[in-house]
């Protein structure tokens, strides 16, 4: 039996060719089937116990958790500094080992939880503190970073081209977000406006632009690359 | 008699330490990646488990250290002779399944019966293609005697089951023979062939089939030898694939052939452990194009200058002299294998696009050969790119074994034509149903 194909004898054991997998046209050509080469029966598939790789982990959690609320209530009688450090390893759960509860950690999903986890944890800083800056100033950048970074996570997963776009697009968004930082330290903690913001703004900007000429222009590129290539 | 390192434990077990080449190979290993190789025989009739498993419990006693498994110490791997042979085991759609450290802690080799096969896969610390293979004739030597009760003589590989493992089967012949001057490590880099990932980790076998007269016919009217013949198709192959898939011509690289070299045949060696180093022949594209007889002479050139006793002693000494280091013995073994493996990830793999291995004919005694239809030789994967390839001939076909880890056949299309626009017919089969 030959493959119509590439040409290629096969052998009888073939249902496709196994250069260009076409199936042999004509049934009455093929002889009586023959043993393959190797058996059908798949290797069971080896699967990782994450239940409990990530009990392990909550445990390992748990420890310094249990640690710092009896050293807390031993040495002030209440508990006094014991929900900082809890909300911080809460908050580093939530953005390292919770996506490794999946398989396949989607980003686009995981992103905004680390922002989300890691708002709630400043609020509960501004709760503690009897602070009035979360709403002022931490909620909106905390929202404002978390777009951009989402968005640019988005793209660069689902858009196959244009990282250099998409990537030098985000920081000059970024640089847009360090002005409005100041505007709102400026408005939530009675500050004069300084313009520091603008240096990381320049900076940002800089950067963003030459990833974007870099996008553009393709000979620049390609002399980046040669340059800095690792 | 460099035999000092070997020791018996309780139960009069060997232990031995790794022989150079082998040093690397745990150290190189990953979670998904171990480096194994796989030889076969195919019967003409039904396998007997039963009579195999007998078989293989004789054999093992022979062969102490291929029959064994891996073992850590302080500052380096070892080699421990198994108690009892390991059971025969399943085969299943791909061959090389991954061995994990703890299969190589009890058994650092697998014997595998399918329907009339008797497949050996070695981790290639054990030995090398040669040893291995007087491993697989004496336990197919061993089969035949006591299922058919036949008297098979003790010539062309088949060892003396009953006889003691001699000492020189056990050095470690890289010691011995490294030169006293060293070669230079440096090297380009290669071409690296990519594709899209087999999904679940299993690997694609394809075998092409020639007959040996024809392929010979073809090496002789080249003036060369099969070994570089083939080499050369597969240069040919690799030259059409890059060309076809790298466009821009100034993107082209080196396409290089890891083509190892039996060291039993430069130095007067009858050890069963890795005795072996290779040769890389080049061929830069960008300087333009090659005909088929110049990249019979680039190989034939190269093996000429690199395959003789002098210059692989050279290499050899390279190899030894870190060994030797005391300051890197003092290293103890964690630390060694990062290193190790880092030097392996960064430049191990990186110099060649495949490695082509032949092992040559099978010779066989007269009484085994009306018994065994065929021999396979199958590399594994490497751990950073996606092909190998190990022939070998017996009888007059020749069985050239292509394996991947990604989806697409198309080095195998492209060797193919090669072969096709030669006029040699090729008969293929797979394990892609």
């Amino acid at each position: 039996m030959y493959c119509i194909n590439c040409g290629v004898k096969l052998s009888d054991t073939e249902e496709k060719c196994p250069l260009c997998e076409t199936v042999p046209g004509a049934p009455y050509e093929r002889g009586a089937p023959a043993r393959p080469l190797y058996p059908k029966n798949k290797l069971p598939e080896a699967t990782l116990k994450r239940g409990a790789l990530n009990g392990a982990l909550i445990i390992l959690f748990m420890i310094p958790i249990l640690v710092s609320f009896f050293v807390d209530l031993q040495a002030n009688g209440n508990i006094e500094w014991f929900w900082y450090v809890a909300g911080a390893l809460v908050l580093l759960y939530v953005i390292f080992i919770l996506p490794l509860w999946f398989s396949k950690p989607n980003p686009v999903v995981f992103v905004p939880c680390g922002f989300v986890a890691a708002a709630l944890y400043l609020l509960l800083i501004n709760i503690l503190t009897d602070g009035k800056w979360f709403l002022s100033f931490a909620l909106p950048v905390t929202v404002c970073v978390c777009l951009i970074t989402t968005a640019m996570v988005v793209l660069l997963k689902y858009v196959r081209k244009g990282k250099l776009y998409i990537v030098g697009g985000a920081m000059i968004a970024m640089g847009a977000v360090m002005l409005l930082m100041e505007e709102l330290m400026t408005f939530a903690f009675d500050l004069s406006f300084t313009g520091w913001s603008v240096y990381p703004l320049i900076a940002l900007g800089l950067l963003g632009g030459l990833l974007i000429f870099l996008a553009i222009n393709g000979s620049a590129r390609e002399k980046m690359e040669r340059r800095f290539f690792f | 008699m460099n035999f000092g390192y070997m020791k018996k434990e309780k139960k009069n077990l060997l232990w031995v330490k790794l022989d150079n080449a082998a040093k690397i190979y745990p150290a190189a290993r990953r979670r998904n990646w171990s480096n194994l190789f796989r030889q076969s025989v195919t019967l003409c009739e039904e396998m007997d488990r039963e009579v195999l498993q007998s078989a293989l419990d004789v054999t093992v006693k022979r062969f102490p250290s291929i029959a064994a498994k891996l073992r850590k110490g302080v500052f380096w791997y070892y080699l421990q002779q198994v108690e009892k042979a390991p059971e025969i085991g399943q085969e299943y759609s791909y061959p090389l399944v991954f061995m994990d450290s703890n299969e190589m802690r009890k058994c650092a080799f697998r014997v595998i019966a399918h329907e009339n096969r008797i497949a050996v896969e070695y981790f290639h610390s054990l030995t090398d293609g040669t040893g291995a293979l007087i491993f697989l004739k004496s336990l197919t030597a061993e089969y035949l005697e006591q299922k058919y009760g036949i008297s098979i003589p003790c010539e062309h590989g088949v060892l003396d089951r009953d006889e003691e493992p001699r000492e020189e089967e056990l050095e470690d012949s890289f010691l011995k023979y490294a030169g006293k001057v060293a070669a230079s490590r440096k090297d380009t880099n290669a071409w690296k062939m990519s594709g899209e990932p087999q999904p679940g980790n299993t690997l694609n076998l394809t075998c092409f089939q020639l007959p040996v007269q024809k392929v010979r016919e073809l090496a002789h009217k080249n003036n060369t030898t099969l070994t570089v013949f083939l080499s050369a198709v597969m240069m040919q192959a690799l030259l059409n694939l890059q060309r076809e898939k790298v466009k821009s011509f100034r993107k082209r690289k080196g396409i290089k052939l890891l083509i190892p070299v039996n060291l039993r045949q430069l130095f007067p060696s009858n050890t069963l452990r890795n005795f072996a180093m290779y040769t890389i022949p080049e061929i830069d594209p960008r300087l333009g194009e090659y005909s088929f007889e110049e990249i019979c002479d680039v190989i034939k050139h190269k093996m000429g200058a690199e395959v003789t006793a002098k210059y692989m002693s050279t290499v050899i000494a390279t190899n030894v002299n870190d060994e030797k280091n005391p300051v890197i013995r003092l290293i103890p073994l964690p630390i060694k294998n990062a290193v190790m493996k880092a030097i392996f990830d960064t430049v191990g793999e990186k110099k060649s696009c495949l490695t082509m291995s032949n092992l040559g004919f099978v010779q066989l005694p007269e009484i085994m050969k009306r018994y065994i239809k065929r021999f396979d030789f199958i590399l594994g994967v490497q751990a950073a790119a996606p092909y190998n390839c190990g022939v070998i001939s017996y009888g007059d076909t020749i069985y050239i074994n292509f394996i991947r880890n990604i989806r697409d056949a198309e080095l195998e299309r492209h060797f193919y034509i090669v072969l096709r626009d030669m006029g040699i017919p090729v008969t293929v089969e797979s394990n892609q149903t």
